[in-house]
């Protein structure tokens, strides 16, 4: 040890958490243990280490005792570790010498079983973090520019809202579908709740809406298939399908032999659609047809070019498209369940249709002579896992609010359907929440009969004798009989699954899924829209289930935090990336090739000849460099070497308590 | 707190110079904090107006939120800390809003009234040593009337601004505060401050309240000492909590058997609410958890008509809560009697045994009481009217499209101030309105240069 | 032996940011209880782990180590992520066999975000297997802090 070089000055805080630590972990213990660690001026115990008046207490240690480092054990740092940089900030330290342990999730919440245990390992985790602090450096963070822009996937409600706003905040956007059209699933929808207004008309308003903005660039048969780049500098790879059809001249009817013979995928199935796909409905946009290739034989392509010869191009190539952009809004919807073969009669009996098909029937005026429809809920939620095999344990949310809505329009269409109409609601609970409780009401007050049923005693579909019937043990009555229902339609109510042409999406975005199988949000309450990849954000159904008025939220949501990044004239990142020491360089160049960024370049340093050198704006900071150079002169700022292992000996150090 | 003076009433008080804003967020809960945050970042300058002594809203007070049981305060400091220390944002806290008046698109002239503290904000330093001289003990809002505090008191650990502040309604000047004080900033004579903004957007976030349990009075809340609510039963609950075991009030015994009465207030006509609060059933089988792990021994059960976990994890946590053993009861209570002991006699209608009138004994009731509208803050809008649905709650005309849109342009509404709802819904929104208002603003500015030229911040 | 009967391993969890940390963070919030006898080490990404990294681990008091894998989500490397962290593990079992340490000791394991209960059954396993090979011998001279020789 040399005179002069002294250790940092540090200040060590471990957080009560109220209980959540202290509860578990002896706090004082801890505090005690990391009070004789070299370097360490004060050590304090706090009831709760993120609060105004501890943070305050921690800037005037800072002033008072001249300290270099603070290091405060508590929380994970997914949730304060930023909390603590900026109180460093604020006490005039270098904000990224902080360092953080995690003495809760990773300590006292896991070893509630075990007291000695977690104090144990909490004071592991607190010398560690003293150690890596002892060793930090300060740095700077690295200054980008930033893509003015926002690139917004998905073409339903919850991107055009999204696309909108930002447009209105003076930010360019690009609004990217996959599906030849805009509108997505709420297009489909024949009546929409709370405001009882029509699906199409909804979207076709937001859709008059972004037309308007000269700030949205939109691309429909536009698939996302790669996105390059971070937060502030995002480059995405978006392949655009051929339309075929490129003047708006074209005709309107079909000409009789186009018909074609494929389930309609905007009719779930109950139209029939040929190659030529027209404009689902009235302010669709594109208002131009397009063409299904892989649905026109050759003498459909020849009957194309004679019904609308220079308004197709039956030439069209499939264009790849780069879109630079600051963030990304990920609003790529959902798809319903889908029964199976079977499950209560579905595709075993054409008069079993899901809540989603139903819309369809009203809308396409397919309803005749109907007078008893039993409407069976929570078909695809709320399951129950019983083997590996995944299951949707979560409830859907909107089916229940959506089943009551189209019943109270189905009982306003009485007459259309033939006069005498009785609805029979089988639930298992009725979760009209909030002020959707005013539509269960009215419906009490209807020719509605409500049946609860139980989950270990579903109800049963079946058609003998040419007569749909549902039997259900109700669980209202004290009858022990089931009831023998007679139908003229049975209604699953379906509700909403991850949608599966979405599959490769959270790996083209990294964002993780949670156990549900939607994206996944960082925290549902302090950051309900981030994801584990910043400068990305998901908006609507992506999510989980959701209602319109919800979706609509959580897309304004979405592009409040785009546009907090799209506004920035330039972002600063953290400043942990590789970094070369060229007199340790042997220029292996094994760095250069395990890097996925191409950060690292060559150059001629003055004396040393050729060296390795990081390009700190590209490189990430992964480390997979660090792992393959010979003679460690690569390593990552705020994680040396020497750090990793001094937290290592303060890790497997033997702890006296 | 209780004082509701009026403009007029103080004439003579000092009228401040009027400052600019970009936009005024009313209301410091989790919503309003969202949105001032979020403005705050994108560049704008904003004024967070907050009633309360501190911001921090309801949620600070919960113990843990639902469905991840992470522990509240935890989530709502930080959230507190970073809004009071953001550069862009001015906070008035202990104030209202008494006027709004919109004299055009961009433009409101607000006047707000700053209540006294009659302790020099700026020169306390919350040592709290005037709390522990001051000799008067009252019942703590803070903590649902289950302790109590001082006339001279600081509003609670965490409060943000932690300043101290004088009840005055219960002190009896007897100077013990001032004498204890050390940097002389205890001053009776303090005046209300009216505070003069032009700002050129509002931000709602003003919250609801509690439904008040006495209005039932079938179920003798505020009579029978062991009926409690379930916001006491949150401060029971948390880490911050006045009592270190769970405890019934009237005798101190540690409760064997407690029962949840949902819908209390909610989905009832007689009490003019007929919409279902959204957060009562999440709530009381979050408390039902956490009781479990505090009393391992007592039976809990819950008394629902439907039980309602419909968001991202509700119903995983619920299933979850059914299998720890919580009893789950579908009925109606009818009404509460109390027997001599304490304890307490549900009789309900027993739904899934053809509704037969049944009867139970526990030694707790917790009423889960529904949200209602807050406080009316039509009426700080003295040129245009503030359109709300026939329970209260601000209502946007085009829900279907902009849910966060009120009748007055320029004006937004956001959380609970529109409709029940829970601690995530009501962030989203805060972070919706907030994109709202800054797309307000920067139209107005297009609208007005009538070119591209870029508007913003101003 | 005697001493296996009260043996408690101390493992090493290098856990990489991204994805194995929050999972982690989710055993502990879904308390779901795995031997405290761990500590974890948060690095970004388990494609960094140096072979002598290891070493010294197992010759600084830890009698495992645990690399908790981003697997194919890592945001840094993709799919790829998995077959280079398994190459620097196995570079790293080489080590340890040149240096007459049971290859055993060291064990990689996919922990995603939401993977709380793979986690724990994977610590609890490793653990048990530890417990089969016994304490890992400690260094002749432990240090009282680190860099005290600075």
């Amino acid at each position: 040890m040399t005179e002069d070089k002294r250790w940092p000055r540090l200040g060590f805080y471990v957080c009560h958490c109220g209980g959540n630590i202290s509860d578990y972990v002896d706090v004082v213990k801890v505090r005690d243990a990391l009070a004789e660690e070299p370097g360490v001026v004060v050590a304090r115990d706090v009831m709760f280490a993120c609060s105004d008046s501890s943070q305050n207490e921690m800037i005037a240690d800072i002033k008072n005792l001249k300290l270099d480092r603070i290091v405060v054990a508590s929380c994970t740092p997914r949730l304060h570790e930023i909390t603590f940089r900026n109180v460093a900030d604020r006490g005039g330290l270098n904000r990224y010498t902080y360092y953080h342990a995690n003495i809760r999730e990773q300590t006292s919440w896991a070893h509630r079983d075990d007291k000695e245990g977690a104090t144990v390992k909490a004071i592991r985790h607190s010398r560690a973090a003293v150690a890596y602090a002892r060793l930090s450096e300060p740095l700077e963070s690295i200054k980008a520019p930033v893509t003015p822009s926002v690139l917004v996937v998905g073409g339903g409600i919850a991107g055009i809202r999204a696309a909108i706003d930002l447009a209105d905040a003076g930010i360019a956007v690009h609004l990217i579908e996959r599906e030849p059209f805009l509108g997505g699933r709420t297009a489909q929808l024949t009546n929409s709740y709370p405001q009882d207004s029509k699906g199409s008309e909804v979207a076709a308003r937001l859709i008059a809406e972004a037309r308007k903005r000269d700030g949205i660039a939109i691309y429909t048969n536009a698939e996302l298939v790669g996105l390059d780049g971070y937060i502030g500098n995002f480059e995405a790879r978006v392949k655009l399908n051929p339309r075929y059809f490129k003047s708006s001249q074209a005709k309107t009817s079909l000409p009789e032999q186009l018909g074609g013979e494929a389930p309609s995928k905007f009719d779930y199935g109950l139209s029939k659609e040929g190659p030529v796909l027209m404009p689902p409905f009235s302010g669709a946009y594109p208002e131009l047809p397009s063409l299904n290739m892989e649905a026109c034989s050759e003498d459909c392509a020849r009957s194309i070019s004679q019904a609308y010869g220079d308004a197709v191009d039956l030439h069209q190539k499939s264009e790849s498209l780069t879109i630079r952009a600051g963030a990304v809004i990920a609003a790529a919807g959902f798809d319903p369940y889908e029964p199976k073969e079977g499950e209560f009669g579905y595709r075993t009996h054409p008069k079993v249709v899901t809540l989603q098909q139903l819309h369809r029937l009203v809308e396409l005026k397919m309803l005749k002579d109907v007078h008893n429809i039993a409407f069976i809920y929570c078909v695809g939620s709320r399951q129950v896992k019983t083997g590996d095999e995944d299951v949707n344990e979560y409830c859907s949310r909107y089916c229940c609010n959506a089943a009551m809505s189209i019943s109270l329009v189905l009982l306003r269409m009485r007459e259309e359907l033939g006069g005498d109409l009785r609805l029979y609601h089988l639930y298992r609970d009725i979760r009209t929440y909030g002020r959707n409780e005013v539509l269960y009401e009215e419906a009490l007050k209807k020719e509605v009969v409500f049946i609860k049923y139980s989950e270990e005693d579903p109800p049963a579909v079946s058609a003998a004798g040419g007569r749909l019937t549902v039997t259900v043990k109700d669980l209202l009555t004290v009858l022990d009989d089931k009831l023998e229902i007679p139908v003229d339609m049975v209604v699953l109510v379906t509700g909403m699954v991850p949608k599966q042409s979405n599959d490769a999406l959270p790996q083209i975005l990294r964002v993780p899924k949670g156990a549900d199988r939607f994206l996944l949000e960082v925290h549902p309450k302090l950051k309900p829209v981030e994801t584990a990849m910043a400068g990305v954000f998901i908006a609507g159904t992506c999510q989980g289930p959701k209602d319109v008025r919800e979706t609509l939220a959580s897309a304004q949501a979405a592009s409040s935090k785009a546009a907090g990044i799209a506004l920035m004239t330039q972002l600063e990142l953290d400043p942990f990336v590789a970094s070369v020491d060229p007199k340790m360089c042997n220029l292996t160049k094994a760095c250069a090739a395990e890097c996925e960024y191409g950060a690292i370049e060559f150059k001629e340093f003055p004396g040393l000849g050729e060296k390795a050198w990081v390009n700190g704006a590209r490189c990430k900071g992964c480390g997979a460099c660090v792992a393959v150079c010979p003679t460690g002169a690569i390593q990552l700022k705020g994680l040396s070497n020497e750090q990793l292992k001094a937290q290592i000996e303060a890790l497997g150090r033997k702890v006296e308590i | 707190m209780n004082i509701e003076p009026s403009i007029h009433e103080f004439g003579g008080s000092k009228e401040l110079p009027e400052e600019r804003h970009d936009v005024m967020v009313v209301g410091g809960g989790i919503c309003g904090m969202q949105a001032a945050l979020d403005m705050g970042d994108m560049g704008f300058k904003v004024l967070l107006v907050e009633k309360e002594p501190s911001i921090g809203g309801v949620m600070y007070k919960l113990s843990k939120t639902f469905p991840t049981l992470d522990c509240s305060s935890c989530i709502s400091t930080p959230r507190m800390a970073s809004t009071a220390h953001h550069k862009n944002i001015t906070m008035l806290t202990y104030s209202e809003v008494k006027e709004a008046i919109k004299e055009g698109e961009g433009n409101f002239r607000v006047r707000i009234l700053e209540k006294p503290r009659y302790v020099d904000s700026a020169a306390c330093t919350a040592c709290s040593l005037c709390e522990k001289a001051c000799p008067v003990i009252v019942p703590s809002e803070y903590d649902g009337n289950l302790s109590g505090r001082k006339a001279a008191f600081i509003p609670f650990d965490t409060a943000l601004p932690k300043v101290a502040m004088i009840d005055l309604d219960n002190c009896i000047y007897c100077g013990a505060c001032e004498r204890a004080c050390p940097v002389g900033c205890i001053d009776f004579l303090q005046t209300p401050k009216l505070h003069t903004a032009r700002v050129r957007s509002v931000i709602l976030a003003t919250g609801f309240r509690l439904f008040d349990a006495k209005l039932k009075p079938t179920y003798h809340y505020g009579e029978y000492p062991n009926v409690i609510t379930s916001m006491q039963m949150e401060r029971y609950l948390s880490p911050t909590r006045p009592t270190h075991a769970i405890v019934r009030p009237s005798d101190g015994k540690e409760p064997g058997s407690i029962a949840y009465v949902l819908c209390v207030g909610s989905r009832d006509d007689t009490v003019k609410n007929p919409y279902c609060s959204q957060v009562c059933c999440m709530y009381s089988i979050k408390q039902a958890q956490l009781l479990m792990g505090a009393l391992p021994l007592a039976d809990i059960a819950i008394y629902y008509i439907d039980i309602r976990a419909f968001g991202k994890g509700f119903e995983e946590f619920y299933v979850q809560t059914k299998a720890m053993g919580v009893n789950f009861v579908k009925g109606k209570i009818a009404k509460i009697e109390q027997q001599e002991n304490g304890d307490l006699t549900l009789f309900y209608e027993d739904i899934e045994n053809g509704g037969r009138l049944s009867k139970s004994s526990h030694d707790l009731v917790v009423l889960a009481v529904g949200i209602m509208p807050g406080k009316d803050v039509a009426g700080i809008f003295k040129n245009d009217e503030l359109k709300l649905d026939p329970i209260g709650w601000i209502k946007s005309p085009d829900e279907a499209g902009s849910p966060m849109v009120t009748s007055i342009r320029g004006v937004f509404a956001a959380g609970t101030a529109i409709g029940p709802k829970d601690i995530p819904d009501s962030a989203v929104e805060g972070s919706g309105a907030a994109i709202d208002a800054v797309a307000y603003l920067w139209t107005l500015d297009r609208e007005r240069t009538g070119a591209e030229k870029k508007g913003g911040p101003s | 032996m005697v001493m296996a009967q009260q043996f408690e391993p101390l493992i090493l969890v290098l856990s990489n940011t991204p994805a194995s940390d929050p999972g982690i963070d989710f055993a502990g919030s879904r308390h779901i209880h795995y031997p405290a006898m761990t500590a974890i080490l948060r690095i970004p990404c388990s494609a960094m782990i140096r072979p002598d990294v290891i070493l010294y681990a197992l010759t600084h008091g830890f009698d495992g180590v645990c690399a908790a894998g981003d697997g194919p989500e890592c945001p840094y490397l993709g799919a790829d992520c998995v077959t280079r962290t398994a190459k620097r593990i196995s570079e790293a079992q080489n080590l340890l066999k040149e240096k007459g340490i049971d290859p055993g000791r060291l064990r990689m394991s996919g922990v995603c975000s939401v993977c709380g209960e793979a986690f724990a059954k994977c610590v609890r396993n490793f653990s048990n297997d530890l417990k089969k090979l016994g304490p890992q011998p400690k260094p002749d001279k432990p240090k009282s802090g680190a860099g005290a020789d600075r």
